[in-house]
């Protein structure tokens, strides 16, 4: 079973914070015990309410956080503790209007981040023009990325998440801020990365954007898992998979 | 590979900083106001030594403030800025990515020493004095590794805490006055001077002084280029220490990211 990209058993992340005014210690648990996997090629989409624990998955499925316990595996290797094996091999789409220099431009930062990438100079311009052109961002590659809407720096964010031609893909929210053509760009990026063999896994709010793309889906609330499969499993018999969705969350908060 | 890592990392550093006003101005006018600060205090107390006191002394104080106040401050911007995470999940390794930029600031923050020199001349009329330039140059290399060394350390400290802005307030001025920038060590009480002959600046600049009033004694510099060098290899050692085990801690603690 070496297709098995991602695999996630019973994993559990607490966040723990000393509060001055009350003796206690406060302990959020974010993640709650989830389980699952993602294959080879799939497209695969994390879903669920506001603070349900998508972003804190991510994280340490992208070897920035440390599980609290059970297992979190990418590529077949721990993400805490070998993650100096998979660091290379993946890349990371968070949305919103952070995570570039503002201060450079899209082609100075992707340059900077091919370089610690350790890709080789020699491929670097030839990719930077290419991945610049794809996300539409070629004419202004040049002015410092202070200067860019919230689209274009979300475009550069997208452009720097395949500077390193990764095998699994994580987006948190990546269309967040784009306009409706910036959308399908990401959409059809999306879909041209799954048609050469890689892996994507990404987080939305954005209902129709999981049917259109997904192969599977699972659904988390406060931190545990209330539903996964296909698109069309579990809408089930329902009209969308809107009203699927909001029974399955319903359900646990009530 | 590692090597582009670090050049590249430099050259990023020095744009980004020198487009920070803040960063502008305590390169190019701290020395400045230091310098008249440092002169005023020394002519009035009858010294005249100005080379070394006043426009080393504001120099230094200057390089230092420059290179502690942007090793703490980067990596809080990163952190606010969401690079911070990015940076360190890329294969670079956050240690030399890190030492990039310390290196990168401290290039840029040697600037200072021009202008405290340059003010004290322009200004009150300074005769430079440079008696060993050899020497000179030897002890401003062991100054500038020592600060590298002591920079890298705070900054992977300050990587595990959010609190950066006030511990970096914290270290700057004790440093200055424990390791001798502007009067002597031997002006201290005996306990506080045992905390200076641990900290490695402080061999630093007294090689310094020692360089620019003529070195004597060769023995007596080498010596204390020994134990300098010695206390940069105990530094450097702690900070790898620390580097291996930064990697899990922040991950455990969350602090890469403001949430
Ligand atoms: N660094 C942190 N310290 C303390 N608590 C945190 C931290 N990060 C997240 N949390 C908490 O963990 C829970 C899950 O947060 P998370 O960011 O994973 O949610 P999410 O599913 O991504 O939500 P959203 O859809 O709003 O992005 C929330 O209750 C949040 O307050
Ligand atoms: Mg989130």
């Amino acid at each position: 079973m070496d297709n098995i990209m991602i695999n996630v058993e019973d994993l559990r992340r607490e966040y723990r914070r000393n509060s001055i005014f009350k003796r206690k210690r406060r302990v959020v648990k974010a993640v709650d015990g989830i389980s699952f996997k993602v294959m080879k090629g799939e497209i695969f989409g994390l879903l669920g309410q506001n603070g349900a624990g998508k972003t804190t998955t991510i994280k340490m499925l992208t070897t920035l956080l440390a599980p609290t316990s059970g297992k979190c595996e990418v590529l077949g290797l721990k993400t805490f503790g070998e993650e100096k094996k998979i660091r290379p091999h993946i890349n990371f789409i968070f949305g919103g209007e952070m995570g570039v220099y503002r201060r450079l431009s899209a082609r100075d930062n992707l340059r900077y981040f091919s370089n610690l990438y350790l890709i080789p100079k020699k491929e670097q311009n030839e990719k930077i023009d290419r991945i610049l052109k794809l996300v539409d961002l070629y004419d202004r590659a040049d002015d410092p990325a202070e200067t860019y809407s919230k689209g274009m720096i979300q475009r550069l964010q997208i452009a720097r998440g395949l500077i390193n031609d990764p095998d699994i893909i994580f987006m948190d929210e990546p269309t967040v801020g784009l306009d409706p053509v910036g959308a399908r760009m990401l959409r059809d990026i999306i879909r041209e990365l799954k048609k050469a063999g890689k892996t994507v896994l990404l987080t939305t709010h954005n209902l129709s954007e999981v049917e259109e793309l997904c192969d599977r889906i699972v659904i988390i609330n406060k931190g545990r898992v209330v539903a996964q499969g296909t698109p069309d499993e579990i809408r089930g018999s329902g009209e969308t998979l809107e009203d699927a969705y909001v029974e399955l969350v319903k359900g646990v908060n009530s | 590979m590692k090597l582009r890592v670090l050049t590249s990392t430099m050259r990023v550093q020095m744009k980004q900083s020198f487009a920070r006003p803040m960063y502008r101005f305590c390169l190019l006018a701290n020395p400045i106001l230091n310098t008249i600060v440092l002169y005023g205090m020394y002519r009035a107390s009858g010294e005249s030594n100005f080379m070394t006191y006043v426009i080393l002394g504001a120099g230094l104080m200057g390089l230092w403030g420059c290179i502690c106040f942007s090793s703490a401050g980067d990596i809080n911007r990163e952190r606010y800025s969401g690079t911070l995470a990015l940076i360190f999940a890329t294969p670079a390794g956050f240690q030399s990515i890190v030492l990039g930029k310390i290196l990168g600031n401290t290039v840029l923050s040697l600037l200072t020493l021009v202008i405290s020199l340059t003010a004290g001349v322009l200004l009150f009329g300074i005769t430079p004095v440079l008696e060993d330039p050899v020497y000179f140059l030897i002890a401003l290399a062991a100054l500038i590794l020592s600060f590298v060394v002591i920079s890298s350390v705070i900054a992977c400290i300050l990587t595990l805490s959010r609190k950066t802005e006030l511990y970096m307030n914290c270290i700057e001025i004790p440093l200055e006055l424990l390791c001798g920038f502007v009067f002597p060590v031997s002006l201290l009480p005996s306990g506080v001077r045992a905390v200076s002959y641990a900290l490695s600046p402080t061999y630093a600049v007294e090689l310094l002084r020692m360089s620019i009033l003529g070195v004597t004694d060769r023995t007596l510099f080498f010596e204390k280029l020994a134990i300098l060098m010695g206390l940069t290899v105990l530094y450097a050692l702690f900070s790898i220490l620390l580097y291996r085990r930064i990697d899990c801690r922040v991950r455990i603690a969350a602090t890469l990211e403001v949430a």
